[in-house]
């Protein structure tokens, strides 16, 4: 768990891939809860999963050797997360107005800043900005409802689900990658300081 | 096929006709075609027209329909869906119902939902399913058209309008493209249009005003209209301040934010709030900003709200100004109620009453009591700390004293208030009459007096206090001859002593007193001292009341129980509660238990117990012990004098029997020697021990003639034997001749043989012994000896003799006589017949048989009544 540690030992300085792994996996736990919550409310979704294409690809993107280019790819498809997610509540304010003030509400607000947060961070690893692959298929919020195949609200419902599920897809990945990423950093730096 | 009758379109001369299909034309493949009818003339059919539905091989999707419908709450509605070419169908859900589907193409289902509930806040999911997954779906709105009513506006600044309604029941539709929009007379309300409010602006008051509220499922139209200045709400004052404070009044001014309420012609209304304290007052004027607020009250915190109206066409009080806190200042305390009560004829104390917050006018810092006296110049002054409401005052020579009291608080004294000492009446100087309560309270009426120029103080205290005592008074106006004095100012279970003074510049002068309780309760105590005094057969129960503070009612009498084992029997009820003792009379010997409880009107107390035993007494014991057993003596006495006498002739035979002469051959005429005149042969007998002769008993012994005395008198005493009166009996008659053979037992007989010279000689050998004769069978003779060894040794004793005497197996005269003998009636024949002297036989027997009498034949002829 993270910073969770021992009040009697020395806390160590946490690496800016390390407390980004945190993040993440902080983020891919509330990801899941807001997903509980999005079928709590439609629980159609409960009975019969949906199916249908992926919304964040990374098949057109180059293989990456290096964990960097790797956090970079991920990073890339957070980033379409992201839009994605804003365009989300942009329609749901639009369609349901800001009555609603629930638990779903609250942390797709807290997913939004949190997901904000852990783009910055993963920005802030890349220092030559490894990885710059944008994800398939290109999309715009209006775009994104022709995803979906129409703009009726089944539609939107399917395509909110989607959504949610790449979100959670994700930030369990970079969680991985970021893990992976901070070991190889700290195990670098302590060939380092050994030489 | 349907029959229609189309007119056709005057401007394009085109016919058209619109048919409503129930099920979405999507669904599949609907065709249609045509034919004009004019009476009995029919055309041909025109060619055949298909819309074609999404379940053709080029739409080879899934889909449903139809997508987003909004439709009232009740209705029915049909949904198809449209299976995607190479998938199987499974089920269509009415949000989490499973609808019959009906299969209507190759790749259309369809289902009807029938009285559709409302929807969440997200609709209705329809879903229609293959065994795998979710194929597709649509979602329905349903809902209520809009429900809004009670349209109303009103002008805020005399110049725009504000129009608001009530929302009415909830459409249940949230969607955005489903909510009730707001039209104001032709314009979009936008404030209602994003939900936040539920009015409408408007920048200039027109006559009348017509909402309209429109959904997808219906619209409503609301109407108003009125004249600006009958609908004017006023803003709330601002900028209220207190521009001049005082102690009983202040000035409060105001400003409006909207300069044409300057103009406008107001009432206001300010709420003053304070402990206690609360008021509403009115003022009015053209564009009130400040009023003066009078009949404050000093030192008070008052929070002031104000709001403001239209006076001409009142619509409604306008919006409440913010709190405003004002403090008003202090002033002199009022004057003090004050009461002197005198508890001796020259000690009393002064009180007077706490000051409200309404007469202190500012928190108290002290009093200041003065007194003054017929002897002494000028005033005494003394300061007191505010926590005091008492002052004591000594009368040094008996003259009055006046005494005044006044407040001080920081803004300075309160006016003086005099009383003068009045004078001492102790409860026991007055006839005081028992006042009654009326639910808990006294009612006192008196005569008016007068003097009373002052009116009129009722004062009440605990009865028989002493110290500081908790003394109240209510002082009655002149024109009252009548006071109520209420339960709360009372103490149930209290006895208090309530005067009516007449007040006038002297001292004032008491003119009644009474005595009661506010509520009587039963006696917190039992009587004391109860005390029982048993006089022969009677007890007499004596007590003490109890204290009069554990009275707590008036004694009503006393009730006597006489306690059983499980409950108490009531013996006595005294009404009389100054009867403080009862005697309770005709008793047994035995242990009582009495209880004597007090009652009050409010019951009994727990009652004093007293347990006594009644005891004889000692007359009774002198009479019962001595006088009656002397008595009963007495008469034996006399009675057996009596028979005695009666029977004298039989006693003499009995004691002084004739003595025949011998029978013996020869001439005994004449004596050879001088006569042995020994007593009767019956004492002789009676002498000699019988073997059954009772263990416990002494045994006879003989003895020497010293303790024959003393052997004599004590035989006298036990009454109870018949056999030492014999013995009496015989030491009468026999005197001191035979005393002097008792001295040695083994040479008992023979002293005794030489001392009846004759009767030995006149016996030896014509008696044989009666060998059957029980212990004393096979015994020779045995004179007159007993063991003294113990009562437990006679028969062994008597055995080791009987051995002896077995040696002198021959004459054994005394062994045959047994008081207890079985035989022993045989030989009444025998009784009254004289004997030998030294033989139990009979010396001329009536009957032939020779068996041994019994001593005691004098006795039996006693009982028997024979002489």
């Amino acid at each position: 768990m993270e910073g969770a540690a021992d009040s009697d030992t020395p806390v160590p300085e946490r690496s800016a891939a390390d407390r980004a792994a945190a993040l993440a996996r902080l983020l891919h736990r509330d990801c899941t809860r807001l997903l509980e919550l999005y079928k709590e409310r439609e629980d159609f979704l409960s009975q019969h999963a949906p199916g249908g294409e992926r919304l964040v690809t990374l098949a057109l993107c180059p293989e990456a050797p290096s964990t960097a280019e790797q956090v970079g790819h991920v990073r890339s498809a957070l980033r379409r997360c992201m839009e994605l997610l804003e365009c989300l509540i942009v329609r749901e304010v639009e369609e349901m107005g800001e009555e609603l003030q629930g638990e779903y509400e609250s942390l797709r607000k807290t997913v939004k800043d949190r997901l904000g947060h852990l783009l910055h961070s993963t920005g802030a690893l890349l220092e030559n900005g490894e990885g710059g692959c944008p994800p398939s298929p290109p999309m715009q919020c209006i775009q994104g409802q022709d995803e979906v195949e129409a703009s009726d609200s089944f539609a939107a419902k399917i395509w909110t689900y989607k959504v949610l599920l790449e979100l959670i897809h994700w930030t369990d990945s970079a969680s991985q990658t970021l893990h992976v990423f901070h070991t190889e950093k700290h195990g670098q730096q302590q060939q380092q300081q050994l030489l | 096929m349907e029959t229609v009758a189309v007119k056709t379109d005057p401007v394009t001369g085109l016919h058209s006709w619109t048919w409503h299909s129930p099920l979405p034309l999507e669904c599949t493949s609907h065709s249609a075609h045509i034919r004009a009818r004019n009476q009995q003339s029919v055309s041909q059919w025109s060619p055949l027209q298909t819309i074609p539905g999404w379940d053709i091989p080029e739409k080879s999707e899934s889909n449903m329909f139809p997508q987003d419908k909004v439709v009232p709450v009740g209705s029915n509605m049909t949904f198809c869906c449209i299976v995607k070419e190479k998938e199987d169908f499974k089920e269509i859900m009415y949000g989490r119902q499973e609808m019959s589907a009906t299969r209507l193409s190759r790749r259309t289902y369809a289902i009807t939902a029938t009285n559709q509930p409302v929807s969440g806040n997200t609709g209705t999911n329809v879903i229609c399913c293959s065994q795998r997954l979710t194929l597709t779906g649509a979602v329905v709105f349903v809902g209520y058209p809009p429900g809004d009513e009670g349209l109303v506006c009103e002008t805020r600044d005399l110049a725009s309008a504000e129009c608001s309604w009530k929302k009415g029941r909830d459409t249940g539709l949230r969607m955005r493209r489903s909510r009730t929009k707001y039209t104001l007379n032709g314009r979009d309300c936008l404030e209602a249009n994003e939900r936040k409010r539920w009015w409408c602006s408007s920048k200039a008051w027109e006559q009348s005003w017509t909402l309209v509220a429109r959904n997808p499922l219906g619209t409503v139209h609301l109407m108003d209209s009125a004249q600006l200045t009958d609908r004017v709400h006023l803003l709330a004052p601002v900028n209220v301040t207190a521009v001049e404070v005082k102690a009983w009044s202040a000035t409060l001014q105001w400003s409006w934010s909207v300069a044409a309420y300057k103009k406008l012609e107001m009432v206001c209304q300010l709420q003053l709030f304070a402990h206690e304290l609360n008021s509403t007052r009115n003022y009015s004027g053209p564009g009130l900003s400040s009023v003066v607020l009078e009949s404050l009250w000093p030192d008070v915190d008052y929070t002031v709200t104000l709001y403001c109206g239209s006076k001409h066409g009142f619509w409604k009080w306008g919006d409440k100004s913010a709190p405003y806190r004002i403090h008003t200042k202090m002033d002199r305390p009022d004057a003090l109620d004050v009461w002197m009560w005198m508890d001796s004829s020259n000690t009393g104390c002064v009180f007077w009453k706490p000051l409200s917050v309404r007469k202190s006018h500012g928190a108290l810092v002290g009093y200041e009591v003065s007194q003054s006296s017929a002897e002494e110049d000028g005033w005494t002054p003394v300061s007191l700390p505010p926590g005091n409401f008492s002052y004591p005052i000594i009368l040094n020579n008996g003259s009055d004293i006046t005494v005044a009291v006044a407040a001080r608080n920081p803004a300075g004294l309160s006016q003086p208030s005099t009383v003068t000492t009045p004078a001492y009446r102790a409860d026991s100087q007055l006839s005081m009459s028992e006042l009654l309560s009326t639910n808990g309270s006294f009612v006192l009426s008196w005569q008016p007096n007068a003097n009373a120029s002052s009116g009129y103080a009722v004062e009440w205290v605990p009865t028989g206090c002493s110290g500081l005592c908790p003394v109240d008074w209510k002082k009655v106006p002149e024109s009252d001859s009548s006071f109520t004095l209420n339960s709360d100012s009372l103490v149930a279970g209290v006895r208090y002593t309530v005067s009516v003074y007449a007040l006038s510049t002297g001292a004032p002068t008491l003119l009644q007193r009474w005595q009661g309780y506010s509520q009587e309760m039963t006696p917190s105590q039992s009587v004391r001292e109860l005390l029982p005094n048993q006089s022969g057969s009677d007890v007499l129960l004596s007590w003490k009341a109890t204290a009069m503070e554990n009275q707590r009612g008036f004694i009503r009498g006393y009730t006597i129980y006489l306690a059983n084992a499980a409950h108490l029997e009531l013996i006595a009820n005294i009404s009389d509660p100054e009867v403080q003792s009862y005697r309770v009379k005709g008793l047994s010997l035995s242990s009582y238990k009495f209880v004597v409880k007090a009652y009050t009107s409010a019951g009994e107390d727990a009652g004093a117990t007293v347990a006594i035993k009644m005891e004889m007494d000692t007359a009774d014991m002198l009479f019962v012990g001595i006088l009656v057993p002397l008595g009963i003596m007495f008469c034996c006495l006399i009675l057996i004098s009596i028979c005695c006498y009666k029977k004298r002739e039989w006693v003499k035979k009995a004691f002084y029997p004739e003595i025949p002469g011998p029978k013996v051959p020869g001439d005994w005429s004449s004596p050879q020697g001088p006569l042995d005149v020994k007593p009767s042969p019956h004492s002789l007998v009676h002498i000699v021990e019988s073997p059954e002769w009772d263990f416990t008993k002494e045994g006879l012994f003989p003895v020497p003639e010293e303790e024959e005395e003393s052997e004599n008198d004590n035989i006298e005493v036990d009454a109870d034997s018949d056999e030492p009166a014999l013995l009496r009996y015989y030491n009468q008659v026999v005197g001191d001749g035979s005393h002097g053979n008792q001295v040695s037992d083994s040479s008992g007989s023979s002293n005794t043989s030489v001392d009846s010279t004759q009767t030995e000689i006149t016996y030896a050998g014509i008696q044989s012994p009666t060998s059957s004769q029980g212990a004393c069978g096979g015994g020779g003779y045995r004179p007159q000896m007993q063991s003294v060894i113990g009562p437990a040794e006679p028969q062994i004793e008597f055995e080791a003799d009987f051995q002896d005497d077995g040696l002198h197996a021959g004459y054994k005269p005394q062994c045959s006589w047994q008081l207890d003998s079985p035989e022993a009636e045989n030989f009444s024949g025998s009784l009254g017949s004289p004997t030998s002297v030294t033989s139990s036989q009979f010396l001329i027997p009536e009957s032939s048989e020779e068996k041994p009498q019994p001593s005691n034949t004098w006795f039996h002829n006693f009982l028997s009544g024979k002489s």
